[in-house]
């Protein structure tokens, strides 16, 4: 079996600085996101319990620059080979165009028996791409998967829902994108960052995917998290009028008595 | 010419970063204060990383790198355990072992280099220097432990007294094959010409220690050696026999890089903590950083930290370079460049530390905040160890003017 993990970089999210409640995201370092790290890991270690021969990682650059440096952490981290998909046409793409690229990058790769994701990317968490390249593969998704196996053909989750745990299965080839609970990321030592320095890495552009510029079909209006503000409540009498007050007022905003 | 880290560097930067910001940054204050030694985990943890590994050949254990870059990857190391160990223990336990572990490869004979590398790259042994003796350390050229050699023992015979040493209580946590680079006089009749370095098992009979009460780094020991009558054989001597004085020196100055790369890392983190603060706390309506008398304070102790930590990658790069293919930079050029990060360096991390303090005002007094662990820890580098302060000036002196500025001689 052979996987592929979908790998975003995204800006160093500690080091983005907000003004007038915009992320400022000039000159902020890339790395890869934390839940594709999670992707990672649940691969590698499904080829290091015998389960899948090769994990290649694949990253669409985004506008990142410095993309095919810093998939080198994935190959560190176990990854036997890495693709980046670079292209100027992609360096803002919507959600549209980045599945499409990775759908193409996919294919081109051909070997892909499990086709890993994060649930959702640090920055954007749109969580739309797993399905959306799920979608034009024609592979079964599973979401919120925070146990994966695999075994004689086919590929079992246990995905997190609110409040229960469902065990589901679908033939491979699948698609999975899976959620922080899975496991907890390697670090990958000074051994293995210096392995990865001979790992295959290789970048593609659109034109070697067959792909033209994508048109963009997302218009963003604003995603500007909404404004909040304290009700500035004073409760006035003794305490003990004070506290039943305070009850009251929690009790009716939903927070006690649920 | 290109200032930045290679891809490795930094994604080794990154990775143990990550990995002391979780692991040694919530334990430094208890490692302080329980005065026990590193906890095991903890060098475990490091040595699976690599961290303990990276001036040892991948032949002996260690890592796969680029000798010149070697030094570099030191200096990377150290810089990030001191961030994470502000009480400077975890930092200066690393910066001996595989800063003189770095001079026994590149001094040491085959059969030292394999009995005592590999339990160093696996985090199993510690390795120090040890030099100065009750009657001083800066003046090396008086000490007086002797090690005449002994043609009936076929052995060198080691008698004497060094004092103010790091780690004897982590060699005997070890057991063999920790010990120190030690500098004896092999030919007591000779001035310079009568000195060897040599590696001291620290477990050899006649060997036995003392330990003192520091005022800081208390989770790393601090002793003094007795010798009677140690038999060392051949098979230790670093360099050749009457070149001691050159080999300790050449250890010193990628000591020094290690060393000032600890007071660096310290004071990087020290600032920040002073940045987080000044941005928070306010005072008379406005946060203390808008008051220029701090802001700019905060402003020259950044600028002389940037460019320390430039010329002490100069620094380590030379070392490099010389060592892999000499004849590129001259011993003076080296000393020079060496010595300003040392000097510097430790005064630098004290005065973050004495500011971050005040900024912080009496809550800065307090054990709430690293920085006082950080001001007891840096001391250590300014009082002496691997050269004192003056010692580095004379040493610039020196070498930039020639005799008539030398100070060691009359």
């Amino acid at each position: 079996m052979d996987i592929v993990v979908c790998v975003k970089t995204n800006p160093d999210l500690e080091m983005v600085r907000v003004k007038d409640r915009v992320a400022q995201t000039e000159g902020v370092p890339y790395k890869i996101g934390d839940l594709e790290k999670n992707a990672l890991e649940a691969a590698v270690a499904l080829r290091e319990a015998g389960a899948a021969a090769k994990v290649t990682a694949l990253c669409l650059a985004e506008g990142n620059r410095k993309a095919a440096e810093d998939i080198k952490t994935a190959l560190a981290m176990g990854a036997d080979e890495a693709v980046v998909v670079d292209d100027p046409a992609l360096a803002d793409p919507d959600e549209a165009a980045v599945a499409a690229a990775l759908a193409a990058a996919v294919k081109k790769i051909g070997a892909c028996d499990l086709l890993l994701f994060g649930e959702g990317s640090s920055d954007n968490y749109t969580g739309q791409v797993g399905a959306r390249v799920a979608e034009l593969l024609g592979l079964p998704q599973i979401g919120y998967a925070r146990k994966v196996e695999a075994a004689d053909g086919a590929v079992r989750c246990e995905r997190s829902m609110d409040d229960m745990i469902e065990t589901v299965e679908a033939p491979l080839p699948a698609a999975v994108t899976v959620v922080s609970e899975i496991n907890e990321p390697r670090i990958p030592g000074l051994m293995q960052i210096m392995k990865a320095k001979s790992k295959p890495l290789q970048v593609w552009s659109l034109a070697d995917l067959g792909l033209e510029a994508p048109a963009p079909v997302r218009e963003i209006v604003s995603n500007l998290a909404k404004e909040q503000d304290r009700k500035h409540i004073v409760f006035e009498g003794t305490a003990a009028e004070q506290a039943d007050a305070f009850v009251d007022a929690l009790t009716r905003e939903g927070v006690l008595g649920r | 010419m290109d200032f930045r880290y290679t891809t490795e560097q930094e994604m080794y930067r990154q990775a143990i970063r990550e990995w002391l910001t979780k692991n040694l940054e919530p334990r430094a204050r208890a490692i302080d204060e329980a005065e026990a030694g590193i906890p095991t985990d903890i060098t475990e943890g490091m040595a699976e990383l690599g961290m303990f590994g990276v001036t040892i050949p991948e032949e002996y254990g260690g890592m796969p790198l680029p000798d010149e870059e070697r030094l570099i990857y030191a200096m990377i190391t150290v810089h990030e355990i001191a961030r994470a160990d502000l009480s400077m223990s975890t930092p200066v336990y690393t910066l001996l072992t595989i800063g003189w572990s770095y001079i026994v490869n590149r001094y040491g004979t085959e059969e030292l280099k394999q009995e005592l590398l590999p339990a160093v790259a696996a985090g199993k042994a510690f390795a120090g220097i040890n030099t100065t003796e009750p009657g001083g350390g800066s003046d090396l050229a008086a000490i007086t432990t002797i090690a005449p050699w002994s043609e009936e023992k076929q052995a060198y015979i080691m008698n004497g007294e060094k004092a103010y040493v790091s780690g004897p209580k982590e060699c005997e946590k070890w057991g063999p094959p920790s010990g120190h680079c030690t500098l004896v006089k092999t030919d007591p009749e000779q001035s310079y010409k009568g000195f060897t370095f040599i590696w001291v098992p620290a477990h050899l009979p006649g060997i036995s220690y003392t330990t003192y009460k520091d005022m800081g780094r208390m989770g790393l020991s601090t002793g003094g050696w007795i010798y009677k009558d140690v038999e060392l054989p051949k098979k230790y001597v670093l360099g050749e026999e009457g070149k001691g004085f050159y080999v300790n020196m050449d250890g010193f100055n990628a000591a020094r890089v290690l060393v000032a790369a600890a007071c660096l890392g310290g004071a990087e983190k020290g600032l920040e903590i002073s940045a987080e603060y000044t941005a928070q706390r306010k005072t008379f309506g406005k946060p203390l950083g808008k008051w220029e008398g701090i802001s700019f304070e905060m402003v020259d102790d950044w600028m002389q930290l940037d460019m320390l930590k430039l010329n002490l990658l100069r620094g380590a790069w030379m070392i490099g370079q010389e060592h892999t293919n000499p004849g590129q930079f001259g011993r003076k050029e080296i000393n020079k460049v060496i010595s300003t990060c040392k000097c510097l360096a430790p005064t630098l991390c004290h005065d973050i530390a004495r500011h971050g303090m005040i900024y912080h005002g009496a809550f800065g007094y307090t054990k709430d905040t690293p920085l006082e662990m950080l001001l007891r820890g840096v001391m250590s580098y300014e009082v002496g160890a691997e050269g004192g302060l003056m010692i580095m000036r004379g040493i610039i002196a020196r070498d930039e003017w020639g005799e008539t500025h030398n100070p060691f001689k009359d």
